[in-house]
């Protein structure tokens, strides 16, 4: 029987089969790319970038880290645009946007299953707030970030005002500002509050705006912890001793809150947060640290957060990106930023060999970071971010402005309730609740 | 003799006159000056601002009283932004997005104007209405589409997205060269033509010369607009190394707090540039934009 190939073909297919298997071969040990956008800044400044990135890649040498550093005021228009076209978006990013969450992918399954990390080896309301939506992981928490009272130490000892200590309540603030206030310095004693429903607000017993079940607004927009928390606020902004938001603007914050002022001596007392404190410390500012005033017997609160880093759900290797996530935002890179830059971790067993923990701010940092988290509430109920609080802004606006009288407050906030009940009615269908 | 006195009464009550008009036009004068150096100092109120800013301690940038003037300048601020980041290298970049968007514009700018100012063609009137009108679409509106044809191209992280537009025409320079062109007689063309030179040469040889003050509009209004572009870049670059120095000065403003006295000294040093552009082509500048004013 004739062969169908001569010896030569047989030779030269055999060749090319090898050559073509070889290929391949190389092929699949090509190590696979991720991309990585990311945000320099004092915490996490380029070289920590830098460095977590070579540490990952001489760990895994089949995995290179595409990594774009972009400035903190570009980020969020660059991720609406990829999420919005549908492609182009990072493997790997923070996603702190609300709307970004459907586009993250889930690593609960892949979470469990590391043998490495495990939920549990992060601050547990921080990871409960920050990683976890509609019962899915949907990224891990970079970082602890946390609002508390930074107060001057220079200032107090000039105006002769003793520290306030932990256990000050609201109305003790109101009375130490007014002390601290020299109009011939052009220094007022505090800041005000940002925003009803945080932190100060909870501490004075207005725990929530609507009902848990997401039905009513009546009675908690305008019961008597809401009423005695905004006739606080109210007798802040009549003591004259904060800045108008017209003064805060002018004195050019850029939205970063009061801490120029802060930092200038202009402000005795403000409440700021760890990144300012980091700021603050590095301007070689004499300052403490103190929780946000609270009324004793009230829990205490504290608006807080974490980055939270994430894969996108549209990655082509969501094995190799889980890889980096867990690395970047695990005890290795979290460790890393935290010694290069300042970066303060998510993970209390690398927390606490922080370069600074001994100093008095860092302590009194590390006392807030135990209050119940404000973001416990407001992560289940989205429709008061989105939409009540936009009803009831005319409230606030008016205290702020002293538009109204101290006895105004309370027909002030019922005639809120209508506007904040059709806003809640027609948010709930959309968001849930 | 009465009429010798007459005449030397008259000569004294002119020398008079004329030295009371100089008086007078030296005093307008001075009163033009004092008011254009007040008005130029107030202008210059926030540069120096900038510069007392840079040379500052981050306490003492929100003090009062203000100092105008620090005590201990603190020149070490400079060392110190251009040694965060690698702002030198932004600065080539911007110059190089210049440059080339520069040329672009010179390129395709004059033959899209000469097109609508000397030829007749159909549709001219809807394609000029139509050009003009893509200067109402606001720019983020472009942003997604624009951002979905560069992935498309493979052109992510190059310089083109941010060069190619100015290789297709600017629609507001087009308009604006379109006016200037519509001034310029038709003879001059009529006697080109008679002299045997075609289009391209009627458009290089009498038009483009006597464009040249929109052309410096065109070069100082690019110059400015790309040297201070900041969403483009920040959409279309991710290499670190790549970035324009308006993307370069964004850095300074972190999360939680803006690092004032970097941020002005590395402002200050990047608006020199454009300072230099401005002031070796205001002549022309102002000549521009005036005869564009006056005759389109």
């Amino acid at each position: 029987m004739k062969l169908l190939f001569n010896r030569k073909t047989m030779t030269l297919i055999s060749v090319l089969l090898l050559l073509i298997v070889s290929i391949g071969g190389a092929a699949a040990q090509d190590p696979v790319t991720i991309t990585w956008w990311t945000l320099a800044s004092a915490e996490s400044p380029e070289p920590a970038i830098r460095a977590v990135v070579e540490a990952f890649e001489a760990e895994h040498p089949n995995i290179k880290i595409d990594v774009t550093i972009m400035a903190e005021s570009a980020y969020g228009d660059l991720m609406n645009t990829t999420i919005g076209a549908g492609e182009g978006a990072p493997d790997i990013a923070y996603f702190w946007e609300t709307p970004w969450l459907p586009h993250t992918l889930d690593i609960t399954d892949r979470l469990e299953a590391d043998p490495d990390l495990s939920r549990d080896d992060y601050f547990e309301e921080y990871f409960n707030n920050w990683a976890v939506y509609n019962d899915r992981v949907v990224g891990l928490p970079f970082t602890v970030g946390a609002n508390f009272v930074m107060y001057n130490k220079d200032v107090f000892d000039d105006a002769g005002v003793d520290y306030p200590t932990a256990d000050w309540t609201p109305w003790d603030y109101i009375e130490i500002a007014k002390a601290l206030t020299d109009p011939d310095k052009r220094r007022w004693g505090g800041d005000r509050p940002r925003g009803p429903f945080r932190a100060i607000w909870r501490n004075i017993g207005a725990t929530k705006p609507y009902s848990d079940d997401s039905t009513t607004v009546e009675g908690y927009i305008n019961g008597p912890d809401a009423v005695a928390a905004y006739t606080w606020l109210w007798d802040l902004v009549d003591s004259g001793a904060t800045p108008t938001p017209a003064d805060i603007e002018v004195l050019g914050t850029e939205g970063t809150g009061p801490v120029d002022l802060f930092i200038a001596g202009r402000l005795g007392m403000a409440t700021l947060n760890n990144g300012h404190m980091i700021t603050a410390a590095n301007a070689g500012v004499n300052f403490g640290v103190v929780p946000e005033p609270h009324v004793p017997g009230n829990e205490r609160f504290v608006h807080a957060w974490a980055l939270r880093a994430s894969i996108w759900a549209g990655t082509e290797h969501p094995d190799e990106a889980y890889e980096f996530l867990s690395f970047w935002a695990g005890p290795e890179g979290q460790r890393i930023n935290m010694e290069i830059g300042a970066l303060m971790p998510s993970l209390p067993a690398v927390l606490e060999d922080y370069p600074d923990a001994e100093a008095d701010y860092f302590q009194g940092f590390m006392g807030v970071l135990n209050a119940t988290q404000t973001a416990e509430w407001r992560a289940t109920h989205p429709c008061w971010r989105g939409a009540v609080i936009r009803a009831v802004s005319d409230a606030w606006d008016l205290i702020m402005l002293g538009e109204i009288a101290r006895d105004e407050v309370q027909a002030t906030l019922d005639a809120m309730v209508e506007p904040a009940q059709a806003a809640l009615e027609e948010c709930v269908p959309r968001l849930g609740g | 003799m009465r009429i010798d006195d007459q005449a030397l009464s008259i000569q004294q009550q002119l020398r008079r006159s004329g030295a009371r008009r100089r008086r007078q036009r030296l005093v307008g004068h001075a009163l033009v000056y004092a008011v254009m150096i007040f008005l130029a100092l107030l202008f210059m109120l926030p540069i120096f601002w900038m510069a007392s800013t840079s040379l500052k301690l981050p306490r003492e940038i929100f003090a009062w009283p203000p100092e105008w003037i620090p005590s201990s300048p603190q020149w070490g601020n400079y060392a110190e932004a251009f040694g965060k980041y690698p702002l030198g290298r932004y600065m080539l970049n911007s110059a190089i997005l210049v440059a080339a968007n520069i040329i672009g514009g010179l390129i395709s700018v004059p033959i899209i104007a000469y097109g609508f100012a000397r030829f007749e063609f159909p549709f001219k009137h809807v394609l000029f209405l139509l050009m003009l009108s893509t200067m109402m679409v606001p720019g983020h509106i472009k942003l997604i589409p624009m951002f979905w044809l560069y992935q498309k191209l493979g052109l992510i992280d190059t310089y083109w997205p941010l060069i190619l537009p100015a290789y297709f025409g600017n629609p507001f320079f087009i308009f604006l060269m379109t006016q200037f062109m519509r001034t310029i007689p038709r003879e001059l063309d009529d006697a080109a033509r008679i002299d045997g030179a075609g289009a391209w040469g009627i458009l290089f040889r009498i038009i483009i010369p006597l464009c040249r003050p929109a052309l410096t509009v065109v070069v100082v209004f690019t110059f400015v607009w790309v040297w201070n572009d900041f969403l483009e870049p920040i959409i279309f670059l991710r290499d670190w190394d790549s970035y324009p120095i308006s993307v370069g000065l964004a850095f300074f403003q972190g999360r939680y707090s803006v690092e004032w006295h970097l941020f002005m000294g590395a402002t200050l040093v990047s608006i020199i540039p454009i300072l230099v552009v401005y002031f070796f082509a205001q002549k022309h500048l102002i000549g521009g934009l005036a005869s564009i004013g006056i005759k389109g």
